[in-house]
């Protein structure tokens, strides 16, 4: 997937100044800004929620400005936002069945549901139960698997471990771990430099709706404009 | 106890209409959050076509027995009026309510006048046809059979959608739809699909409801605001977007109107409407509704 030159305002004001960025296939990339810096409008960009006023975006060479939002997820982008946003009045099956509902792929629906459940094996428990009466790190898995179900080329994880507690974490970090080495490509909204997993490929740095930095993630400190916003200073 | 059983039976009739209205009514809000006066639209031009096309299909040597198949045909075909209403409704989604409500309600306006250039101004009527199924006497306990028959036919639809949201594949894609609209895109459903699909159901429902109810009563211009009255206040006493809820508010509607129309035929109205407000002070979200957040 490549993002160009995003410009994207929102009632007037600029959002997204001139964002680029690249997610190869297999790759984990991680996008890491404070709140408010763009990173879910970036997300919703590229999800068709958001016109921008230019730029391009482009899966495996398809253009995807212009499509609805459900045409480019049945291309193959899979969105996990950052509130969950997992269906209450569905079970957690059919929160995670859903979208072998509406994409077809090369693997079978019972397929990419067990993969779903192999990557968040404590869903298995709750497959019966309401999404309404999960915890809040129950509900993140849900998503993700949900997402994942979706048998994506590129999975867009925004704020995967934000406000869960500390406890649940791993969980989620292992199971990205896994889904990366399903060879998916990934990439990841994080607000917190010492939430990005330590297998990310590479990382984004936005702030004020610009990328300030993108490379290695060993190398983010070296700058120190960039140290200071990653380590929400300044 | 006679005087008891026709008032009960009179009202679930009634009853069974009136929930075919509520429910598209409900299934439209519960989805795509519009409050769609025009069923009541719906339900008149179900009616007034299904007088025409039994009149013409009875007049071609259909036999009688056909009665109900050929009202069930006839609110079918009428049902394509949906999708063309529902394209219009599309510039009001993302609207505030009050374009909603103006909008259908113009849609009332616009149907009765198409109505009255097709049908005429007077009440027409479809006759000689309520008892072509026969009818169950005991003493003076007189009911229809076909009354029965469209007791059971709204039994059934009550129990097929309910089946439908909750059992197949799309009925829950619809529920995910209703639920969070954004999220459901995102994850690869059609939502102007499911839209159009929804809303062409609830006419049906309007539709066919309407036709059956003609081969006991005359089809009329103030039939449309009539319905969409009692199915308002249905879906005050059950609750907006329940289907249940629709259902127990047919039902009380309809037994209310029929108690009224027997002991205070001038308080049918009113006596509805006590209930309603018995309810909103009661339970403000209905009987069936999830409270406001």
């Amino acid at each position: 997937m490549t993002a160009g030159n995003l410009v994207v305002d929102i009632d007037g004001s600029p959002i997204l100044r001139r964002v680029s960025l690249e997610v190869s296939a297999g790759e984990l990339v991680c996008l890491v800004g404070r709140n408010g810096a763009g990173k879910s409008t970036t997300f919703r960009t590229i999800m068709g929620a958001r016109k921008p006023v230019s730029g391009a975006i482009a899966l495996e060479g398809r253009e995807l400005l212009g499509l609805a939002p459900f045409e480019i997820a049945r291309l193959g982008i899979g969105f996990a936002p950052e509130e969950s946003e997992v269906f209450g009045d569905l079970t957690v099956a059919e929160n995670i069945l859903l979208p072998t509902w509406t994409r077809a792929t090369q693997r079978s629906a019972t397929e990419r549901e067990a993969l779903a459940y192999r990557v968040f094996p404590r869903l298995e428990r709750y497959r019966a139960r309401g999404g309404q009466q999960l915890s809040g790190g129950e509900r993140k898995m849900v998503s993700i698997a949900r997402a994942l179900a979706l048998d994506p080329k590129l999975l867009l994880l925004d704020e995967p471990t934000e406000g869960l507690s500390p406890a649940v974490v791993p969980s989620i970090v292992d199971g990205i771990g896994s889904i990366r080495q399903l060879g998916h490509a990934v990439l990841i909204a994080e607000s917190n430099l010492h939430h990005v997993p330590d297998f990310a490929d590479r990382l984004y740095v936005i702030e004020r709706g610009e990328i300030i930095y993108a490379g290695a993630p060993a190398d983010v400190r070296k700058d120190l404009a960039v140290a200071r916003v990653v380590d929400g200073v300044g | 106890m006679s005087a008891f059983g026709n008032i009960l039976l009179g009202g679930i009739f009634h009853a069974a209409v009136l929930f075919l209205v509520a429910a598209g009514l409900q299934l439209v809000f519960g989805v795509q959050k519009i409050v769609n006066l025009a069923c009541g639209s719906f339900y008149a031009l179900g009616a007034y076509f299904g007088i025409t096309f039994v009149t013409l299909a009875l007049k071609a040597g259909m036999p009688q027995w056909t009665l109900l198949p050929l009202l069930l045909v006839a609110g079918a075909v009428m049902a394509v009026v949906g999708p063309p209403i529902e394209r219009i409704l599309r510039t009001v989604y993302d609207r505030d309510e009050s374009f909603q409500l103006l909008l259908t309600f113009a849609m009332v306006l616009m149907f009765q006048d198409i109505i009255r250039f097709l049908w005429g101004a007077n009440p027409t009527s479809l006759d000689n046809v309520q008892l072509v199924y026969g009818k169950i006497v005991a003493g003076d306990f007189i009911v229809p059979v076909y009354n029965l028959l469209v007791i059971a036919a709204a039994i059934g639809a009550a129990a097929l959608i309910g089946l439908f949201l909750q059992r197949t594949n799309y009925g829950r894609l619809l529920r995910a739809t209703a639920e969070n609209r954004t999220m459901a895109e995102a994850l690869g459903v059609n939502v102007r699909g499911i839209y159009a699909a929804v809303f062409t159901l609830g006419t049906l429902l309007g539709t066919v409801g309407g036709a059956l109810v003609v081969p006991t009563a005359a089809a009329s211009l103030d039939m449309a605001v009539e319905v969409v009255i009692e199915a308002f206040a249905v879906v005050v006493i059950g609750g907006l977007g329940s289907m249940a809820g629709a259902l127990a508010g047919s039902l009380l509607v309809g037994l209310i109107r029929a108690g009224s129309l027997v002991f205070y035929p001038e308080f049918e109205i009113l006596a509805i409407y006590l209930i309603v407000i018995g309810v909103l002070l009661l339970k403000p979200s209905g009987l069936f509704g999830k409270p406001a957040a």
